[in-house]
C-alpha cells in the first residue's frame, strides 16, 4: 500500500470548485513535486495533506492511516512554508526546539536534536540569533532545521524557494536534494518552477485547475506528456506548437504537413492511438522542443524567418516565424548572430516530434 | 557661483506653517495645558472660595502635605485600586476569551455582527451607564435580582449595602470595558501571520501552547496600552458612580475622583483639590512607565 495516498479529493469554498477529484499515491521515500501555474489547486493540496484545510470529500492516509479528520500536530507531517513562518520572538534555537517542547522531550534530547539538525544545515554559528538577523536563505534553513527535528514521517515543502534570489535557489535546491538522500524520508514539494521539479522529482503530478493532468517521472513527463498542457508545461523553454494537417495515416504511423515543412512527415503513433485518433485531412498539433531542433542540419526540414536573437552566453535562443506566422523557439549552441527577416533551414528527428489531437491530446 | 545651501522661495509666507498649526495649538493649550497649569498654580495656593475674604496665598508644598497625611485620600485611593484590582483581571480573561472566539474562522457573518455589538457599550455614555446600572440593580425591579432569583436566591439590595454597592459598579465596568479589551486583543490576534500559527499547529494541538507560545508576544502591545488606558481611566472614573451610587452608601463606592470632587466643589477646597489631581497625574505616569518597562515588547 502506498505511503501517502489521497482518494478522490475535492475541495470547495461555497460554491466555488478548487480541487475536483485528485487522487494521487506516493511510496515511502519518494520526492513527489506538485507543479502547475499558480491557482491551479497545488498549494490548497498540500495544505489539506498536512490539515490545514478541511477536506470537502475524499480521504487522506498516511502510512496506512486514515488521517483526513486528524488534527495538523497528530498527523506526524512538518512543513516548509514559503514565507519561512519562523517565530520572530524566539531564537533560531527556540524556533527549531519549539516542536520538540511542546512534545515534552527531555530538555538535553532537545540540544542534542537542534544540534544535530544545525549540523546537518551547517548553521551552528547561528543558534542565538533571532529571525530578523538572518538573510533568507539561513531563515529557509531554520524553516527546515524546524521540521528535521522532529522526524516527521511526511515533509511537504511549499514553495520553499520563491522568496531566494536565482542563485539562492539553486543552492537550496541542492541542499534540499541532498537532505532527502540522507534522510530518506517522503517530501511532497509544490512549485511552479518545472526546473525545480524536473531537478528534485522521482516524480511530478502536473496539476491544473483542481485536476491532475498527468502524473510520472521527470523523464517521463518529458517524453510522453499526455498533453499540449503538460508539453508546453515541461521543459524551457517551452515546446512549439504548430497546426499541420493530417495528409496520411496507416497503423502505426501518420503523415502531417505544413505550409513551412519541406516534405510531409511521418510520425510514429502512441500505442493507444493507433486504433484511434484523427483521419486525413483533419487538423493536428505539431510539438517540437526547442532543443531538438537544430540549424540547417536534420532529416526534416522547416522553413523559419528569422525574428529575434537572444544570447544566453553558453548557448543562444533563436526566435523565428513559420510561413504561418506562428512563432518557434530554437536553442543552439554556442553564439550565433543573425539579421532579422533571413531565412533559416531548421531540421528535426521525427522520433523527437510530439502530435496532439485537435482537443490537445497526445496521439 | 550661487551658495548651494542657500533657502529658494518656499512659494508661502513665513507665518503660514504657524497659522495652520495654530487652531491645533490653542486647542490644546486651552483645553489641556492651562488647566494643568492652572492647578499647578492652584495647588500651591490656599485656595478656597468659601474663604476666599482671605485671598488665596501662596503656601508653598503645604496642600500636598496636607493630602499625602489625609487618611480618607490614602483610603479612597486604596479602594480606587482595589476597584482596578478586580475589574482588570475580570475584563482581561472575559475579553481574551471574546476575542479568541472571534478570532476563529468560520460564520463570518456573526462574527462580523459580534465585533460591531462591540463598539456599543464603549459608544454609551458614562452617565448612562450609572443610570442604566441603577436600573439594573434596582432592588424592586432591576435584572439582576430577577436573575439570582432564578437560582432560588432572595433580592437584595445591591446599592444599599456596601459590598453589594461595590460588586454593583464593578459588574457595570465590566459590562462597559470588556469589549474595549476584546477588540484591542482581536486587533492583536489579527497581527498574527497565519502562516506562524499554522506552523504551531503543525507542533501542538494545545490552544494554550499557541495562546502562550506564539500569540501572546503578538498581544503584549495592545496589552500595554489597554493597562496604560484602563488605569489612567479608573483613577478619573467619575460620572458612573456619581449616577449610580454618588460614593456610598457611607464610603463603600467613593473612589480617588468622587472624592477629590467632593473636596474641590462641596468643600470647594480647590488648593487641596489641585493637589490631589497633580498628585494622580503622577501616578498615572509612574503606572504607565512600570507598564512599558515590564509588559511592553515589540515583535520584530
Amino acid at each position: 500500500m502506498s505511503f501517502l495516498r489521497l482518494q478522490g479529493i475535492q475541495k470547495r469554498y461555497g460554491p466555488v470548485s478548487v480541487i475536483n477529484g485528485v487522487d494521487i499515491a506516493a511510496e515511502a521515500g519518494e520526492f513527489v513535486v506538485f507543479v502547475g501555474p499558480s491557482g491551479c489547486g497545488k498549494s490548497t493540496l498540500l495544505r489539506m495533506i498536512a490539515g490545514l484545510e478541511e477536506v470537502t470529500s475524499g480521504q487522506v492516509f498516511i502510512d496506512g492511516q486514515d488521517v483526513t479528520g486528524t488534527e495538523p500536530a497528530k498527523r506526524q507531517v512538518s512543513m516548509v512554508f514559503q514565507s519561512y513562518a519562523l517565530f520572530p520572538h524566539m531564537s533560531v534555537r527556540d524556533n527549531i526546539a519549539f516542536g520538540l517542547k511542546m512534545s515534552k522531550v527531555p530538555k538535553s534530547e532537545i540540544d542534542r536534536q537542534v544540534a544535530e539538525a544545525a549540523r546537518i544545515l551547517q548553521m551552528e554559528n547561528l543558534l542565538d540569533r533571532r529571525p530578523r538577523q538572518l538573510s533568507g536563505g539561513q531563515r529557509q534553513r531554520v524553516a527546515i532545521g524546524r521540521a528535521i527535528v522532529r522526524h516527521p514521517k511526511l515533509f511537504l515543502f511549499d514553495e520553499p524557494l520563491s522568496n531566494l534570489d536565482a542563485e539562492l535557489r539553486s543552492q537550496m535546491r541542492v541542499e534540499i536534494a541532498r537532505l532527502h538522500r540522507d534522510l530518506g524520508v517522503t517530501m511532497v514539494y509544490v512549485t511552479h518552477d518545472q526546473v525545480e521539479a524536473m531537478t528534485l522529482a522521482d516524480r511530478i503530478v502536473v496539476l491544473r485547475g483542481g485536476k491532475v493532468e498527468q502524473i510520472g517521472s521527470p523523464q517521463t513527463l518529458y517524453d510522453r506528456p499526455v498533453n499540449t498542457f503538460v508539453a508546453g508545461f515541461i521543459g524551457s523553454p517551452k515546446m512549439n506548437f504548430v497546426a499541420a494537417t493530417l495528409t496520411g495515416r496507416d497503423a502505426r504511423t501518420v503523415t502531417v504537413a505544413h505550409s513551412s515543412l519541406a516534405t510531409p512527415v511521418r510520425i510514429a503513433l502512441r500505442d493507444d492511438a493507433q486504433t484511434k485518433g484523427p483521419s486525413v485531412g483533419d487538423t493536428v498539433t505539431l510539438g517540437l522542443r526547442p532543443e531538438h531542433l537544430v540549424l540547417g542540419d536534420g532529416p526534416n526540414r522547416m522553413i523559419l524567418t528569422a525574428d529575434i536573437v537572444e544570447s544566453l552566453g553558453g548557448s543562444t535562443l533563436i526566435y523565428g516565424q513559420t510561413k504561418a506566422r506562428e512563432t518557434m523557439i530554437l536553442e543552439a549552441p554556442g553564439r550565433r548572430t543573425l539579421t532579422k527577416g533571413e531565412t533559416l533551414s531548421v531540421g528535426f528527428d521525427a522520433a523527437q516530434a510530439y502530435l496532439f489531437d485537435a482537443t490537445g491530446q497526445a496521439i | 557661483m550661487s551658495n548651494p545651501a542657500r533657502r529658494t522661495n518656499p512659494g508661502y509666507g513665513r507665518w503660514t506653517p504657524f497659522w495652520f498649526l495654530a487652531p491645533a495649538v490653542v486647542a490644546l493649550f486651552l483645553i489641556g495645558i492651562y488647566p494643568t497649569l492652572f492647578a499647578l498654580v492652584t495647588s500651591l495656593r490656599q485656595y478656597n472660595l468659601t474663604r476666599s475674604r482671605d485671598g488665596f496665598p501662596f503656601v508653598g508644598l503645604a496642600n500636598y502635605q496636607a493630602v499625602l497625611s489625609d487618611p480618607t485620600f490614602w483610603d479612597t485611593l486604596a479602594r480606587t485600586a482595589r476597584f482596578f484590582l478586580v475589574v482588570m483581571p475580570v475584563e482581561i480573561a472575559l475579553g481574551l476569551c471574546v476575542a479568541l472566539l472571534l478570532h476563529r474562522p468560520g460564520l463570518n457573518f456573526l462574527r462580523a455582527l459580534a465585533r460591531v455589538t462591540l463598539v456599543i457599550p464603549l459608544a454609551t455614555t458614562y452617565a448612562v451607564v450609572g443610570l442604566l446600572g441603577r436600573l439594573v440593580f434596582n432592588r424592586d425591579f432591576g435584572v439582576a435580582n430577577s436573575f439570582i432569583n432564578l437560582f432560588g436566591f432572595p433580592a437584595l439590595d445591591w446599592l444599599g449595602n456596601s459590598a453589594g454597592a461595590f460588586a454593583a459598579i464593578c459588574v457595570m465596568d465590566v459590562w462597559q470595558w470588556t469589549p474595549f479589551c476584546a477588540l484591542i486583543f482581536l486587533s492583536g490576534l489579527s497581527m498574527v501571520p497565519v502562516e506562524i500559527e499554522e506552523a504551531a499547529k503543525l507542533e501542538t494541538t494545545s490552544h494554550w501552547a499557541l495562546l502562550t507560545h506564539v500569540q501572546l508576544p503578538y498581544l503584549l502591545p495592545g496589552f500595554t496600552a489597554m493597562l496604560i488606558l484602563r488605569s489612567a481611566d479608573v483613577l478619573k472614573l467619575f460620572d458612573v458612580v456619581f449616577t449610580m451610587t454618588r460614593g456610598g452608601p457611607g464610603a463603600a463606592t467613593e473612589l480617588i475622583s468622587i472624592y477629590i470632587q467632593r473636596v474641590g466643589f462641596r468643600v470647594f477646597d480647590l488648593g487641596t483639590a489641585s493637589a490631589q489631581a497633580l498628585l494622580l497625574l503622577v501616578i498615572t505616569i509612574l503606572l504607565a512607565r512600570l507598564y512599558i518597562r515590564f509588559f511592553y515588547r515589540e515583535i520584530e
